[in-house]
């Protein structure tokens, strides 16, 4: 009777490791892709305000990528056209 | 030769016929000087989102042109003296897109704007 309530127990052991290893790769695939960079992403562009908005915060400063996960092609052409916006005062 | 896009912010209390003698001074020294003018666009008055010399608004207009360095200097020697305008800024580009106009839509639909925006946002809030 003791062997038998034994194997019962690593069986159940084994079926809950499964399916925590399932969950943590489900996590690691959640990463978020580059919002600029899909098919037809709006085109960066400094007169384009309202897209611009997005990536700067409350006080004008411009988010970090890290945050926004944007790609770091796009994020080079998004600073330029912030600071572009902030010289004709529209940021 | 190569594109342009060229934006001046002149004074809040310039009126129409103002406006309109500056731009065709502007577009007359890029004319003399080897360059093109493609379109002329009129933002209209806007709020600057920080003051620039104590102004709250400018009157914008926009170029896009066609010229070489000639002309964007001799424009900008210009500008620099004239006590109208607050600010310019050119930017060169490798095509225009000569369809979209950010500035248009805001003014005819900005109730209408408003109102589909923050419904947009409260949706993408419940996703």
């Amino acid at each position: 009777m003791k062997k038998k309530f034994k194997r019962k127990v690593k069986k159940n052991y084994q079926r809950n490791l499964s399916k925590l290893n399932l969950f943590q790769v489900s996590k690691f695939q959640f990463k978020k892709k580059c919002p600029l960079s899909e098919k037809n992403a709006p085109k960066i562009d400094y007169k384009n305000v309202k897209l611009l908005k997005k990536y700067i915060s409350e006080n004008g400063k411009i988010l970090p990528s890290r945050i926004t996960s944007v790609s770091q092609n796009k994020q080079r052409k998004l600073s330029l056209s912030i600071k572009r916006a902030r010289i004709l005062a529209l940021v | 030769m190569s594109l342009y896009e060229h934006t001046i912010i002149a004074k809040q209390n310039h009126s129409a016929d103002q406006l309109k003698s500056l731009k065709t001074k502007y577009s007359k020294i890029i004319e003399k000087n080897e360059g093109e003018i493609i379109k002329i666009d009129d933002w209209g008055l806007l709020n600057l989102s920080h003051e620039i010399n104590k102004n709250k608004k400018g009157n914008y207009i926009h170029f896009k042109l066609k010229g070489n360095g000639l002309t964007v200097s001799e424009l900008e020697k210009n500008e620099k003296i004239d006590k109208n305008l607050l600010r310019f800024l050119t930017v060169r580009v490798k095509k225009f897109d000569l369809d979209k106009d950010y500035f248009k839509q805001e003014n005819n639909f900005n109730k209408y704007d408003k109102k589909k925006t923050e419904r947009m946002v409260n949706n993408e809030k419940e996703i």
